[in-house]
């Protein structure tokens, strides 16, 4: 049966990219999980000593990027999930889409970034040998629900793991206590300290706590501190996460602001480094990956909106674009009418022409950063 | 001419972004070049009559069951008979999702347990668990008609009869027969899914499931609070046509 679910994952994942349906890497775990639900229990016996799980609101991502470049460095073979597959069904897809047809599994780590609410149960089938949690801020209310009720869930979990996996935590997460209290085994902490974030391109304090997060997870699978922050200085941004896009004779940043925290963190960020971009582009969507709320653009800090947008040609787009406008304009950010457009593709032409612009920073949400990277690099998912 | 703004538990209730109501009061409240002044008000702070005279406008949000856990004995003890007070006396206030639920008579939660509420608005609240799903998506009612009567709302409305936003509840409310709804549900749960109700308007208060903030696409509702919170006949227009744009757009895309 095992093989039987490779093979189909495999056809699958052919069959999607072949007709341009999308990545591939969500429907053939999907469909297997379907047809065969024992899947999760087979794969655990196939996964190598070295398994990592990432989980948080923001993070994941760039973290997950930063263990694998770590281990790679040391001649590790690893193998991660694509971040737009961070739940069950993308988790499976990319372990058999990684195994040979003879069912093998030949990596040596596998470093997984595991959405919020999965991480519950997946916990269940497979225990990690590090588990590392970044942190939980208000996302996707209309899905998560309430973080209350996703840490609740994190605290059974944890409390069932057994002693066998290391938990890495962000020790300034004041919400984790429920958490360190109720697991037996060993846990380490990191936290926003910035001597390891200046051997990498990344900048801002969250920034800091991924690249500790990183480091302190690679420690604990054999690579010394002081060798992985060194590794790291040729790391490159995971895309849309202050990733860098030369177009149209214009550098435009990419920094994804999917919650209020993201939105926060990198205002700040932006204010630290002194910011030299001569526009501003927020891009707001409602689409599914995104949940359907936007009301979370209220627990922004306006000072900082005020702030940044200080003296900047200031756009909005997306299909929220006027709840964007709107809440700007409460900031005391005017945006012209002209700036204001639900079609992205139009708004980009048109900061595109503008010669003056050299800089621009782009501030989108998730669905709206897949579809600005589409744009400007010409392909959705790197 | 001050407008002095009551937030209470903000820690506690600050969910959704509905801090934003806020922000939007004192905004359109400093553009008409008046004062504005928010006194925050939490758990451990103590009120008095003298302070529930010198506000008149008063604000509570929704939250997270560990904040409505932390600030639940501490309205129903301490603060709770104030508001009851003040708002019997034709005071200003505006209460959204969870502390709209806690001005009603109780609300059951799914495993029957009973909270007692204020008992000012003559309602209940019950979450049915897995039996009823949660009422959650964008929402467009229409304002009931005492309030589109009313000449004031008439002075201020530059928007029109529709309110938009969004809703995420999982206990449904379910108003008395005397009780006036806040508004008319056009597409959306509102109060419970049922009977076509959102919210309820009493005396001088608004409460609601809007989200979004309410306030934010829906700047004859923060007008009508303001100048019923004054005591003013009519305000000062204001520049609003994105925020009209934004309403109609709304409307048009989630009204039908």
């Amino acid at each position: 049966m095992y093989v039987i679910s490779i093979l189909l994952t495999k056809i699958v994942y052919r069959i999607i990219n072949i007709l341009n349906l999308g990545a591939g890497y969500t429907w053939p775990g999907h469909l297997v999980l379907k047809i065969y639900p024992g899947i999760i229990s087979e794969i655990k016996n196939k996964l190598p000593d070295k398994v990592v799980f990432v989980s948080g609101t923001n993070g994941k991502t760039t973290t997950v990027k930063l263990i694998k470049h770590i281990l790679e460095k040391k001649d590790m073979k690893v193998m991660t999930n694509s971040s737009g597959a961070n739940l069950l069904n993308g988790i499976v897809s990319s372990v058999l889409l990684a195994s040979d047809l003879g069912g093998n599994f030949s990596y040596e780590a596998a470093v997984f970034e595991v959405d919020e609410s999965t991480l519950p149960p997946l916990l269940k089938d497979i225990r990690p040998s590090i588990l590392a949690l970044l942190n939980l801020s208000r996302d996707q209310l209309d899905r998560h629900w309430e973080t209350d009720i996703v840490l609740d869930k994190w605290e059974e979990a944890v409390a069932n793991l057994g002693e066998d996996t290391v938990l890495v935590l962000d020790e300034t997460q004041d919400k984790f206590e429920v958490i360190s209290r109720s697991y037996k085994g060993t846990i380490s902490y990191f936290n926003d300290d910035r001597k390891f974030l200046y051997s990498t391109d990344l900048k801002g304090s969250f920034n800091a706590k991924n690249v500790n997060c990183a480091i302190l997870t690679a420690e604990k699978l054999g690579v010394r501190k002081d060798e992985a922050a060194r590794s790291l200085k040729d790391f490159e941004f995971a895309y849309g996460r202050g990733e860098m896009v030369r177009e149209f004779d214009k550098n435009w940043q990419i920094l994804l602001a999917k919650n209020p925290e993201s939105m926060n963190q990198n205002l700040n960020m932006l204010l630290e480094e002194g910011i030299d971009q001569e526009l501003v582009l927020f891009v707001l969507s409602d689409n599914i990956p995104d949940g359907l709320d936007v009301s979370w653009i209220y627990d922004v800090r306006p000072e900082l909106i005020t702030k940044v947008c200080k003296n900047k040609e200031v756009f909005v787009s997306g299909k929220r674009a006027l709840d964007m406008a709107v809440r700007l304009r409460y900031t005391g950010v005017d945006v012209s009418g002209q700036n204001i457009s639900e079609n992205l593709k139009n708004t980009i032409e048109k900061i595109s022409d503008m010669d003056s612009i050299k800089n621009v920073t782009v501030l989108p949400n998730y669905s709206s950063m897949l579809e600005v990277r589409n744009i400007l690099v010409g392909r959705k998912i790197l | 001419m001050k407008l002095t703004i009551a937030y209470f538990y903000p820690q506690e209730l600050n969910l959704y972004g509905d801090t934003g109501n806020v922000e939007i009061l004192a905004a359109r409240t400093k553009t008409r070049q008046m004062d504005v002044e928010i006194r925050k008000v939490s758990v451990q702070d103590k009120i008095s009559k003298e302070f529930m005279k010198e506000i008149n406008l008063l604000f509570m949000g929704g939250g997270p069951d560990s904040g409505q856990e932390r600030m639940y004995l501490d309205l129903i003890e301490q603060k709770g008979p104030y508001i009851k007070e003040y708002i019997e006396e034709g005071g200003t206030a505006l209460f959204i999702c969870g502390s709209y639920q806690l001005m009603g008579e109780y609300y059951r939660s799914a495993d029957g347990k009973k909270l007692e509420g204020l008992g000012i608005y003559n309602m209940y609240t019950q979450h049915f668990g897995h039996e009823k799903k949660r009422c959650v998506g964008n929402i467009v009612s229409k304002v009931n008609n005492s309030i589109l009567q009313d000449p004031l709302f008439i002075n201020v409305n530059n928007v029109g009869d529709t309110i938009v936003g969004f809703e995420n509840h999982g206990g449904r409310t379910y108003p008395a027969d005397d009780v006036e709804p806040f508004a008319t549900v056009i597409k959306g749960h509102g109060n419970n899914s049922e009977d076509g109700t959102e919210g309820v308007y009493y005396k001088n208060t608004v409460g609601s499931y809007f989200h979004g903030p309410l306030l934010s696409k829906n700047p004859h509702i923060a007008d009508y609070l303001i100048a019923k919170a004054l005591n003013l006949e009519k305000l000062s227009n204001l520049d609003d046509t994105i925020i009209k744009t934004a309403h109609s757009a709304l409307v048009k895309r989630f009204g039908q």
